[in-house]
């Protein structure tokens, strides 16, 4: 294995550990920690969830944390929001593009670092502050918390757009000797695209957010919540209704992560899905095309919503319109996926596990979608469980198997080290199952309260059912984030018993940041600067290995294959 | 690098395979020799300042986005019951003249810059950044017209619009005084980049900020 980097044996703290190098503006350093921030967030983010269905199925158990709040049903929903807030802002958001793209996106494109290293530092702990505020907003009286919520979503957008610049530019700039914009791995276009995306999408966030507070805190007249609880129904609006505000404003935000969630994904899944089924990926160009799709189309559909009515967060959502609008991209990256996998000599790691898995989730969230998509489902209707079944399918959870994909597989990269593979394929079926069992039944949840029609008698059936479906969702989340203790367990356990001397590139996979050491050194690709040959997915080119990577001259190639 | 070095020097009859990605192939020595005797130190040179350019260019992008959402909801907002109209007071036209004349000063003197004529830069990007300056302390002096007059920002949605519109252009200029400071204290000896780059990209900010400013100022007046 040719690498430019022979001579070079990983430093003893490669900034591996979250103490090393806290303030630093190296790009991995600054990915990494971007994973442990939505470590910290997805764990927090679950003990709550599992928590308010316990207080769903219980209500009269005394559980902690929502006792101590005297299970006031805005303290309920403040819990909610956090939940929303932690998962879709520092897990959904953050790690598939910052922290997998932060630490990959030089890699792959043959850079030493990012565009604007300093930028990147900034934005970075500008998003700390806003994880702080954000979880500190719901400690506060509920009025002063709103306040503080918005202008962590202030600093969040900022740090947003700060990233989407210097990704952008990178991604322009910075690309190695040879890496032309058709040889890119899908996972840098992705990342490319979805920095474009966000640079015009948390613009407008920016400008809503900053008014809405302006609104709130120095009393300017841009939008009228009044008007906009005025049209609730009449149960839900008591003295200005805070926690229905909030989470309007939640929604605000969360409509268009949407996209910015899920297209990092679509490259990892891409990527990983060529990589283990030893193939190039069917239709590469128009695979892209399929991203620049999500991401016009996505774009369109929201900006056409925002623009029409003046940036109002008060403004029905069109999440339902949003979702269906990813079909026509997303069916055709579904069939680029199938076509790669179709006669390919599938190897079901771990990493692939949850790509497979991912898919899976995807197509059956993506079905619930298109139910949605006929209804007029204004605001007050995304609390209903068929919707949150369906958002947590496509997005949540879908979301959270691409992030566990990919920590698997460039876990050797990131720590220098492999995850254990017998673990996470039990801690893969045991999530697998759980999720499917949460967010299944709670469609049916959902399609239950839509009975109004049915004669009484059977309505005190159904309603006898949904209560014990409601205790069946319960148990199963009990259930999924238990069986997270073997991720946590398999993820520490692997990092501090990590031997030394991983190989530099266990999955043969064919792209750039696989011809250096693991854990990546500290100056990327050495001395010397890389070249890239071919494309980045070269599988089954030639005879005596079954890839060919990018930085091999072909000189290197035949004379390795003699 | 011992194990590779031999590979490098080996001279290969290559067979043209495994090239089918299409783009352009990287000229020849660029892997291969460079390095390939290890004696060489590696250099040390400027990074490339085109991305300078790329990122003030997309930041100008993101810009742009956000006031034409604000504009957006301004023109939503703009038939609704409760809505005052203001008045654009008559010193931000002479504002406008100062922030024009600003950029013409700037251009000049990139055009010294490019002559080698380093006191005439200086010169004219001092008056640049005294006409920035002083464009900032007219809008000031314009707000306090307003409110002399008692147009706050909590007035109506007119006013709101109105002081969100100034204030957030006049937080933009203010960065884009800081970057002809910069530009102006900076030791270039120690920089990634030099003078002149500097310069033009604080250049396409700035005459950014003067093409919003005419944008922001004609929406204030015919959209009132």
């Amino acid at each position: 294995m040719v690498t430019y980097n022979d001579d070079a044996s990983a430093p003893e703290s490669n900034g591996a550990s979250p103490v090393a190098g806290v303030f630093s503006t190296h790009h991995k350093t600054i990915g990494r920690q971007y994973l442990w921030l939505s470590l910290a967030s997805v764990l927090c983010g679950m003990v709550l969830s599992t928590l308010l269905r316990m207080h769903t199925s219980w209500p009269d158990t005394a559980i902690p944390f929502l006792a101590g709040v005297e299970n006031t049903p805005e303290r309920y929903a403040a819990v909610r929001l956090l939940h929303g807030s932690l998962m879709v802002f520092f897990v959904l958001t953050a790690a598939p593009q910052l922290g997998f793209g932060n630490f990959l996106l030089p890699l792959q494109i043959g850079a030493r670092e990012m565009a604007f290293p300093t930028l990147n530092f900034v934005s970075f702990w500008l998003t700390v502050v806003s994880l702080g505020g954000m979880t500190a907003s719901f400690f506060f009286p509920l009025n002063t918390g709103l306040n503080v919520w918005l202008a962590s979503a202030v600093i969040f957008s900022l740090a947003a757009l700060f990233s989407a610049v210097n990704f952008s530019t990178t991604t322009i700039e910075l690309r190695a000797k040879g890496m032309t914009l058709p040889r890119m791995p899908v996972t840098a276009w992705a990342w490319f695209l979805n920095a474009i995306l966000s640079l015009l999408i948390f613009s407008v966030l920016l400008a809503g957010a900053t008014a809405v507070l302006s609104d709130r805190l120095l009393g300017s007249n841009f939008f009228s919540a009044a008007s906009f609880l005025a049209h609730q129904p009449q149960n839900l609006v008591r003295q200005g209704n805070l926690p229905l505000l909030w989470q309007r404003l939640f929604w605000y935000f969360a409509q268009a992560e949407v996209y910015v969630a899920m297209l990092p994904c679509f490259g990892i899944i891409t990527h990983l899905v060529a990589t283990f089924a030893r193939k190039p990926v069917w239709k590469e160009r128009l695979v892209v095309l399929a991203l620049c799709g999500v991401g016009l189309v996505g774009f369109c559909v929201w900006g056409y919503h925002m623009f029409a009515t003046g940036m109002n967060p008060y403004a029905p959502l069109v999440f339902a319109v949003l979702a269906s609008s990813l079909g026509i991209p997303a069916a055709f990256l579904l069939a680029s996926w199938v076509g790669t996998l179709w006669n390919g000599r599938v190897q079901f790691t771990t990493a692939m596990l949850f790509t497979i898995g991912f898919i899976s989730l995807f197509i059956a969230g993506g079905l619930s979608g298109i139910f949605l998509a006929r209804h007029d489902l204004a605001s007050a209707a995304v609390s209903e469980d068929f919707v949150t079944g369906h958002f947590h399918l496509v997005m949540g959870v879908a979301a959270t198997f691409a992030i566990l994909a990919a920590l698997f597989f460039w876990f050797p990269k990131l720590f220098g080290c492999r995850m254990n593979e017998s673990l996470g394929k039990v801690h893969f079926w045991l999530t697998f199952a759980g999720v499917y069992c949460i967010f299944m039944p709670m469609h049916w949840l959902g399609l239950l309260t839509q009975a109004n029609l049915l004669p009484d008698a059977q309505r005190v059936a159904l309603a006898s059912a949904g209560a014990s479906i409601r205790t069946l969702v319960t148990v199963a989340t009990i259930w999924t984030v238990t069986a997270q203790s073997l991720f946590v367990v398999n993820f520490f356990g692997s990092l501090f018993g990590r031997k030394k001397a991983e190989e530099n590139n266990p999955w043969r996979a064919s792209t750039l940041e696989w011809s250096i050491a693991s854990p990546a050194p500290d100056e990327n690709f050495g001395s010397e600067e890389p070249a890239v040959y071919r494309g980045a997915y070269e599988f089954a080119a030639n005879d005596a290995e079954d890839f060919a990577p990018q930085h091999l001259s072909p000189e290197l190639l035949v004379q390795k294959a003699r | 690098m011992p194990g590779t070095t031999a590979g490098h020097d080996i001279e290969l009859i290559v067979d043209k395979i495994a090239d089918n990605g299409g783009g352009v192939r990287p000229p020849p020595g660029g892997n291969g020799g460079g390095g390939g005797d290890g004696k060489q130190p590696p250099k040390r040179r400027r990074p490339s300042p085109k991305r300078y350019y790329t990122g003030i260019a997309l930041a100008i992008v993101s810009v742009l986005m956000f006031f034409m959402a604000l504009a957006s909801a301004f023109l939503v907002r703009r038939g609704g019951p409760d809505w005052v109209p203001v008045h654009v007071p008559v010193l931000m036209w002479f504002n406008t003249a100062v922030l024009l004349a600003s950029s013409g000063t700037l251009e000049m003197a990139r055009k010294r810059l490019g002559l080698l004529d380093a006191g005439g830069f200086k010169k004219l990007w001092g008056v640049t950044t005294a006409l920035g300056i002083a464009f900032l302390i007219g809008q000031v002096v314009a707000w306090r017209q307003l409110v002399g007059q008692g147009i706050y920002l909590a007035s109506n949605p007119a006013s709101s619009f109105f002081y969100i519109f100034t204030g957030a252009h006049a937080l933009h200029v203010i960065g884009g005084v800081g970057a002809l400071l910069y530009v102006t204290f900076r030791n270039f000896e120690k920089a990634q980049v030099t003078r002149v780059v500097g310069a033009e990209v604080t250049s396409y900010y700035w005459h950014f900020m003067d093409a919003l400013w005419l944008f922001l100022v004609a929406l204030l007046y015919l959209g009132k």
